[in-house]
């Protein structure tokens, strides 16, 4: 009968209305900022796996002579599978090179007339890698014109961009959770100047500051939690909606994928229970501090 | 209990409202704080439960310096004193039960037996049909019933009543005095303020007089003082 009222009645308070869609909507934009970062760290991860292990060597097409090009190719091979520390040399098949190269070369590439480079895909062993500077000049004996890239200097540059959007992500988060906080302190000294007298008479008749405090920040964590449960599951539509987008337009290819693993969906599903805590101890510090300041 | 020494007060850079006051009072005692409207009754009373402090001299209670206490020691010696505010200060958005059982929450004393307690004195000071009843639904006497219900629930060791009775009828007032004396005779030293000489003089306790700022007249503790018999 007695517990579970409130003896400050802060359920009134017009920030009992408008402080849920504030949290709501700052989690809504966090959440999406969240995502964008796990995306891309997702992305350069498998970036990262797949092509730190991989060099690819070019043997330019003689145009002299006719029949070297097999010869050459076959002298890089041999050079490439002597070596320690590399798994794996395979040429690209030459149809295979041709798919690729048509969209941009039109089907004259196809008909096998265009003289073309050779390929040949390697996989290294990325715990012992072979030292490739040596190996290039290997290579250049073995065959004149012989290139190998090691796809460093495009993935550094992919890594830098994707690293920059992770930071303004981050950056979006910690605004977001600054600007909640200064909300929730505004929120809550106008709930103390509002509710004055029935704090003051907490106080005479015992009540410590912490008790007082007690009740602004339970209203403040379920104010939080009510506006961030909706607000993330709004951004969970807004992701699932734009997968969705993405999938049908097939180019899956290009765009991020926006598929997350259990932990990042939990961290994700975090950010309502982080914002209410937030909210929370805000809540709490901000009625300490204005009490103590009292006497 | 309450010791004041050379005791003066006012509101800021105003006029003195109380000036150097000393007296007494023992645990146990019963007193009457006497004066016209605006002698400084409220005022003395606000130094008694904490919420003023003097502007000289000194106050200590329960044998404390109160120029000494922190924030959180005056919270828990406020849980030993029960107040009757002259302008009741019920919270209007809780029930007359659950204004009565605050100071035991307060003081993080709760459960089912205490609410039995609640209800018995509100019963006791009149009020059994109205234990629902939100303050603002209530007359002026019953909210002060209310008050006094407050005040006294978590068995004080000081009383302090800022003119308990002006919103009851004669016979009403004599109850709760009678009330206050039965807190006293269990050990609690009561301060009751009143502008009520008639009501006073039906009672054998010794009066502390209040007579404006300028010829301050402390009844110190004697027994005899003012109107006591
Ligand atoms: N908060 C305040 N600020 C400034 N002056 C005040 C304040 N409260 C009271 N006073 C002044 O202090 C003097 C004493 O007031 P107090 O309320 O103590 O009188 P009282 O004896 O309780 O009167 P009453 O019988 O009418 O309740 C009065 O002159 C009043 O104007
Ligand atoms: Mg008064």
């Amino acid at each position: 009968m007695i517990v579970g009222r409130r003896d400050v009645p802060l359920d009134n308070d017009a920030s009992a209305r408008f402080l849920p869609w504030l949290i709501g909507f700052m989690v809504y934009l966090a959440a999406l900022a969240l995502a964008a970062a796990i995306a891309v760290s997702n992305l350069t991860e498998r970036w990262d796996k797949g092509l730190s292990d991989q060099v690819t060597v070019q043997v330019p097409p003689d145009i002299e002579s006719d029949g070297g090009q097999d010869a050459r190719v076959q002298a890089v091979l041999e050079v490439l599978r002597g070596k320690v520390g590399v798994v794996r040399a395979r040429p690209v098949e030459p149809a295979r090179m041709r798919e690729l190269l048509e969209p941009w070369l039109g089907s004259q590439a196809a008909t096998g007339d265009l003289p073309l480079p050779s390929l040949i895909a390697v996989t290294v062993d990325r715990g012992d890698p072979p030292d490739l500077d040596a190996l290039r000049a290997e290579l250049r004996e073995a065959a004149p014109g012989a290139t190998l890239d090691d796809h460093q200097r495009t993935l550094g540059r992919l890594l830098e961009i994707a690293h920059s959007l992770q930071l303004l992500a981050m950056l979006v988060v910690a605004l977001i959770a600054g600007a909640a906080v200064v909300t929730v302190v505004f929120v809550t000294r106008t709930g103390l100047a509002v509710h004055r007298q029935v704090i003051e008479l907490l106080h005479l008749i015992g009540a410590r500051d912490g008790y007082v405090a007690s009740q602004f920040q339970r209203h403040a964590l379920r104010l939080g939690l009510a506006g961030g449960v909706a607000g993330l599951a709004l951004a969970a539509a807004t992701l699932f909606g734009l997968s969705k987008v993405f999938e049908s337009g097939g180019e899956a290819a290009v765009i991020p994928d926006l598929s997350l693993s259990p932990l990042q969906w939990a961290i994700l599903g975090a950010t309502p229970v982080a914002a209410a805590l937030v909210a929370m101890l805000t809540a709490r510090f901000t009625v300490l501090r204005t009490l103590a300041r009292l006497s | 209990m309450v010791r004041f020494e050379n005791v003066t007060f006012r509101y800021d850079a105003g006029p003195y409202v109380l000036r150097d006051l000393s007296f007494h009072l023992r645990p146990g005692s019963f007193h009457f704080v006497l004066g016209a409207s605006g002698a400084g009754k409220s005022s003395l009373l606000q130094l008694m439960y904490l919420w003023q402090r003097p502007s000289g001299g000194a106050i200590s209670l329960f044998g404390r310096d109160v120029g000494e206490l922190s924030r959180q020691d005056k919270a828990v010696m406020r849980r030993r004193i029960g107040v009757v505010f002259q302008d009741f200060r019920l919270l209007d958005h809780l029930s007359a039960l659950e204004n009565v059982a605050l100071p035991l929450r307060v003081a993080g004393r709760r459960n089912s037996s205490l609410d039995e307690h609640v209800v018995e004195l509100l019963s006791w000071v009149g009020l059994g049909d109205h234990i629902h009843a939100l303050p603002p639904t209530l007359s002026g006497g019953q909210q002060q019933r209310v008050a006094i219900a407050r005040a006294v629930i978590a068995r004080p060791s000081l009383l302090l009543a800022d003119e308990p009775t002006g919103n009851v009828d004669d016979r009403l007032a004599l109850r709760l005095l009678y009330l206050f004396e039965e807190l006293n005779k269990m050990g609690t030293t009561v301060v009751i303020a009143t502008h009520n000489e008639q009501l006073v003089e039906r009672f054998p306790h010794p009066v502390i007089r209040l007579a404006g700022s300028d010829n301050m007249i402390s009844g110190g503790t004697r027994r005899t003082a003012g109107a006591g018999r």
